[in-house]
């Protein structure tokens, strides 16, 4: 059997259950918009205080990056750490470690239920903001080609991090703070406070040697046209190599994580 | 015996756990220096399961039961000693293991909440790999067993307790598990829903020949469901044996149950052995010592005569053997943990 068709059964019953709570997912949608149209609604204040432009960047600039940040922050994003030290700390992961299917798929698929649930709404809310604040995009359609695949490697890679993180949690009991940690982290290094390019050297520096700014302001500098081909290889580039490292500290993390797993509750 | 399904040699599992003292000193001293113990849930213990039989694991709260199954199931690494079931070394999870066994505890869920049990089952279907045919003949038999027909379309959520573990042992049992560890199964459940899980397990055993090894606080469950029992108590195995024989292994007394006619009915019969309940319209019961249980019943028969109206002479029940044993008070064979088998 393959896993096409254990895929398929998990999105029914995925979107099955998501028609449970539409509500809830809107709201979450909507609270994941908020963040990046207030720094866009400041830095438009800023651009329009000096003149139009900072560093470069117009009023149109920062529409288009906080428009494609918001949507590429969309498909990467990834909650499983959140819920994954409840499972372990109320022992619901025992279920699923019993079954031949590894824990990992449950959330990939709750992953592509949310996001195809709310994703034409959140694409409507984009393009009236794109219109009123008069969004420039430069992107080409080769900008659109090599978008696909960082979005994906962003999206995976934020999986797999969210995932060690979130193993942690076989030997912490609390794992918020850690979890905060790294998104604060992720906050500043990520783009979402401002375009890398605006950033000091130092930050930019440090932002292109930690993995977050591959995880969304990497796939968003693409989509916007602001990178030339060459530039575009080097970052799908070092999008895969983060994704190797991940991927190879969740397989260590996880494989001791699970001898450690106490079973509690269940 | 069968060919062994599951061999458990020296198995151990110590849990590290932190040491929390109490005081605001303890509490600062905590912050800097915590101290972990090793609490020995499961101290070396050995067993085999032959394929088909329903063993009964028993032992009070704490006594290693559900660590032992979480072991076997491949929950658990253990600390030490070795198990193998169907051949595979649980612990290491094997996919094809994993297809072959079914770990079902009262309080677990394999079921999405918000949607119909059928729908879950149709995802463990995938999971599984199980055949369209397959799928059909044990959903129609777990159904018709459990009676599952007005449950299975509705919310999980939307279901009564009883309900929901019925639903839950069919989404469990649906790959058709060839060892089937049951832990607690009719927790929680009122007295006519327990005796429907006990008759869907051994109607499980009759027809798919799955080798169940069960725990359970109701000694109803194991009375009814097993010839076998496992006794464990502080991580150490007790007892390995038929239940028939748990009584004389583990309780060194007999219970005489005497009914003495009306003339009689006040009579002291603690010369015979000790009083445990006396109605006083004459129905008397007396713990006597096994060796000496014929002999005293004679000459209870002898010295009473006419003014006896009834004699019996049975094992103590099975609840008060157990209760002994947990409790410490057992002497003789179970003074020293023992494998009988």
């Amino acid at each position: 059997m393959s896993m096409i068709a254990i895929y398929r059964a998990l999105l029914l019953a995925g979107f099955q259950q998501m028609a449970q709570y539409r509500i809830q997912s809107l709201l979450w949608m909507l609270f994941a918009i908020i963040r990046p149209v207030i720094f866009l609604a400041a830095w438009v204040a800023v651009a329009s205080s000096q003149g139009g432009s900072v560093s470069g960047y117009t009023v149109g600039d920062f529409a288009a990056y906080y428009v494609i940040l918001t949507f590429v922050s969309q498909l990467s994003m990834a909650w499983n750490s959140h819920e994954f030290e409840w499972e372990v700390n109320q022992g619901r992961l025992s279920a699923k470690l019993l079954r031949p299917l590894h824990p990992l798929h449950y959330a990939v698929v709750d992953n592509i239920v949310f996001k195809l649930t709310t994703l034409p709404v959140l694409g409507l809310i984009l393009i009236a903001v794109s219109i009123t604040f008069g969004a420039r995009f430069a992107t080409q359609p080769w900008h659109v080609l090599a978008f696909i695949p960082s979005v994906i490697l962003a999206s995976a890679l934020l999986f797999i991090f969210g995932w060690i993180v979130a193993s942690l949690a076989f030997w912490a009991t609390r794992m918020n703070t850690a979890n905060t940690l790294w998104q604060r982290a992720a906050f500043v290094f990520a783009g979402q406070i401002a375009p890398i390019g605006l950033m000091p050297v130092w930050l930019q520096a440090l932002s292109y040697a930690l993995p977050f700014w591959y995880m969304q302001g990497a796939p968003t500098e693409i989509l916007r046209g602001a990178v030339t081909p060459e530039r575009a290889g080097l970052i799908i580039a070092g999008q895969a190599a983060w994704l190797a490292v991940c991927y190879v500290g969740f397989r260590l993390i996880w494989r001791r994580g699970v001898r450690a797993y106490s079973a509690v509750g269940a | 015996m069968n060919e062994a399904v599951v061999s458990v040699r020296g198995l151990e599992k110590t849990y590290k756990v932190h040491e929390r003292e109490t005081g605001v000193g303890a509490t600062v001293r905590g912050f800097f220096n915590r101290k972990f113990k090793d609490v020995p849930a499961v101290g070396g213990i050995d067993f085999e399961i032959a394929r088909g039989e329903v063993v009964g694991f028993l032992g009070p709260n704490g006594a290693g039961k559900t660590t032992t199954l979480k072991m076997l199931s491949g929950l658990l690494y253990p600390t030490g000693g070795d198990a193998t079931v169907l051949g595979y070394t649980p612990w290491k999870r094997d996919y094809a293991f994993l297809r072959r066994i079914a770990l079902l505890m009262g309080n677990r869920t394999q079921l999405v909440w918000d949607i119909p049990a059928a729908d879950s089952f149709l995802v463990l279907k995938q999971i599984y790999a199980i055949t369209d045919a397959d799928f059909k003949v044990r959903l129609d038999g777990l159904v018709e067993l459990l009676e599952l027909q007005p449950l299975i379309h509705k919310p999980v959520r939307q279901l009564s307790l009883g309900e929901r573990m019925k639903v839950e042992f069919a989404a469990g049992l649906l790959h058709g598990p060839e060892i089937v560890f049951l832990d607690e199964p009719t927790l929680g459940l009122d007295v006519s829903m327990q005796a429907r899980i006990r008759t869907f397990v051994s109607e499980l055993n009759r027809r798919s020949g799955a080798t169940i090894l069960l725990t359970s606080h109701y000694m109803d469950d194991i009375v009814a469901l097993c010839r076998r029992v496992i006794v464990i108590h502080h991580g150490k195995l007790l007892y390995d044996g038929a239940l028939a024989d748990l009584a004389e292994r583990m309780a060194p007394y007999k219970v005489v149950g005497a009914t003495l006619r009306d003339g009689a009915a006040g009579a002291d019969l603690s010369q015979y052995g000790e009083v445990v309940a006396n109605d006083g319209a004459g129905r008397v019961k007396l713990r006597v010592p096994r060796a000496e249980a014929p002999a005293r019943t004679a000459r209870l028969v002898a010295e009473l005569g006419d003014a006896l109206a009834d004699l019996s002479l049975e094992d103590p029940p099975i609840e008060d053997v157990i209760d002994r044993v947990f409790s410490g008070e057992q002497l003789g064979a179970a003074a020293e943990p023992v494998a009988t088998r």
